[in-house]
């Protein structure tokens, strides 16, 4: 599902936000990635978005070299791809049912299609009942859950995410994080940057490390730490 | 892709709305100097029939009578062709003046339908060695059995062509800088746009809209700007004509009697005036998008 090979990215000459990673992830993983502010956690999720592109190695993400994609196309190799972040980006003049909707609109889904997913999508996330509520009259968990709604609403068979919770206070997180699980039980990989130590030990999911832009740690059912990052 | 009318409408009136007032001073600017550019069409296509008979450095009308025998005709052409300062000559016979009378005096139906071509007269166009002895020449003829009429108004005319050449020069030239200007506010209001939807922007991104899905609704607001001041100066260069048909009536301006504007050139200067606002409105955006809208 998501193949790196000996990845090199470097923003400034001779400073490398990425030297030498390869990672591979199989289809329907949970993967926390961790480590410091400025490991390079967010360059590789920019890497897999196609946002930016590897100076070498090869990044294949959905069965496509992601070098090679015209950048026109790169919209549509988006489709596959959910994100979430940390400021859930939505649109604050849009109620939780258009945010959602809008997604599928500006990918050309008809009205029609709009009406049938967008309320099953948001039961789904619990927010049935605040549909028609905007970004504002929502709680945190709440917003970051439309955010998730709409991540999911085209049922990608990637779900990246740059700190979910890192806004959100513990319990509400859980809420998220079992939201997130449940979206990984249909078999979409889930790809998690994050620094809540509480979450990553008690899920016990697989636990990439990176520090200085290398993979220091990789681990199949991984804590945050063994006391040396703490 | 999907691109459906209801959303491209949508986000196009949004936006224009939105920035409604440097919409309307980007209009403005476009529909002023596109009424410039069409006055000054306007000017060159009057000039130019007015001063028809006189292309090709004719100095001498002479006019014959409509009634002129061939006798009468033949001295004129031998004088014509043994006066030392003539350097050469044409005839124009009755069917083509007459064809000219009709085209010069097109907006005027009722002067049409009481001449006939039998009472057009047909003259002769004189090319003279020496301009400035148009007056002398013309004297020659004046007068001489068959001549209606000798007209060697030829500086006037020079002078007319001249002063509406500056003025079209001049013209012309308010209207690129004042068309330059309005490119740079359409640039400038679609930037202001591109950065008030700049949250809309990365959330199309985010879920895989195309790049054209996004920029079209921009470059749509850039074209109806051009295109909504084009028709502004569209208006305007249909007052400007009839204005101009009120003055050359109203003061009988005898040099200026040929200047007609017909619905030929007015439809032409239409034309141009809304090509020229559609493709400031579409480059100005098409810059800006190209530009801020980072896709």
């Amino acid at each position: 599902m998501i193949r790196l090979e000996n990845v090199y990215k470097s923003y400034a000459p001779g400073q490398f936000a990425l030297k030498g990673v390869s990672l591979e992830v199989e289809r329907g993983e949970f993967v926390f990635l961790i480590g410091p502010s400025g490991s390079g956690k967010s360059t590789m999720l920019r890497l897999l978005l196609r946002e930016d592109i590897a100076d070498q190695g090869s990044v294949w993400v959905a069965g496509k070299d992601l070098s090679k994609i015209p950048s026109w196309k790169v919209p549509y190799f988006r489709r596959n791809i959910g994100s979430i972040f940390q400021d859930f980006r939505l649109l604050p003049n849009k109620s939780a049912y258009e945010n959602v909707a809008f997604a599928l609109e500006v990918i050309g889904k008809s009205r029609k299609a709009a009406e049938k997913q967008v309320p099953q999508i948001l039961e789904l996330v619990g927010l049935a009942d605040k549909m028609h509520r905007l970004p504002n009259e929502l709680s945190g968990g709440e917003q970051q859950r439309v955010a998730i709604a709409r991540a999911f609403v085209n049922r990608p068979l990637i779900l990246l995410a740059d700190e979910p919770t890192g806004n959100l206070d513990p319990e509400t997180a859980w809420g998220v994080m079992r939201l997130l699980e449940r979206i990984n039980r249909t078999g979409t990989a889930v790809v998690m940057a994050t620094h809540d130590v509480g979450i990553v030990d008690q899920m016990r999911r697989r636990v990439v490390e990176i520090d200085s832009g290398a993979i220091a740690r990789d681990q199949i059912r991984g804590v945050y730490g063994l006391g040396v990052h703490q | 892709m999907g691109l459906s009318v209801e959303y491209v409408v949508r986000e196009t009136a949004g936006n224009l709305w939105r920035n409604r007032l440097m919409s309307l001073a980007a209009m403005l600017t476009i529909a002023v100097s596109l009424a410039l550019v069409g006055s000054a069409l306007l000017l060159k296509q009057g000039v130019a029939t007015s001063t028809q008979a006189w292309k090709g450095g004719v100095q001498l009308l002479i006019f014959m009578q409509p009634n002129a025998t061939n006798a009468q005709s033949k001295a004129i052409v031998t004088q014509l062709g043994t006066l030392p300062s003539v350097q050469r000559y044409s005839y124009v016979n009755k069917a083509v003046s007459y064809q000219e009378f009709r085209r010069l005096f097109a907006n005027q139906p009722d002067l049409l339908n009481s001449v006939s071509e039998a009472q057009i007269p047909p003259s002769y166009r004189v090319v003279l060695k020496n301009p400035s002895e148009a007056p002398s020449i013309g004297q020659i003829f004046n007068g001489q059995p068959g001549v209606k009429a000798v007209d060697y108004n030829f500086a006037a005319i020079q002078t007319l062509e001249k002063v509406s050449s500056i003025a079209q020069g001049v013209i012309i030239g308010l209207a690129v800088i004042l068309l330059l200007s309005a490119t740079v506010l359409i640039l400038n209001v679609i930037r202001v746009a591109i950065f008030s939807r700049r949250r809309e922007v990365t959330v199309m991104k985010l879920v895989g809209a195309t790049n054209w899905f996004i920029r079209i609704p921009f470059m749509l607001e850039g074209f109806t700007q051009g295109l909504v001041g084009a028709l502004i100066a569209g208006a305007a260069v249909l007052g400007i004509r009839a204005l101009f048909n009120y003055l050359i009536q109203r003061f009988q301006v005898h040099l200026l009697s040929g200047f007609v504007l017909t619905s030929h050139d007015v439809l032409m200067t239409e034309l141009v005036v809304f090509a020229i606002g559609v493709v400031v409105g579409t480059t100005g955006s098409a810059l800006a998008v190209r530009r801020y809208l980072d896709v």
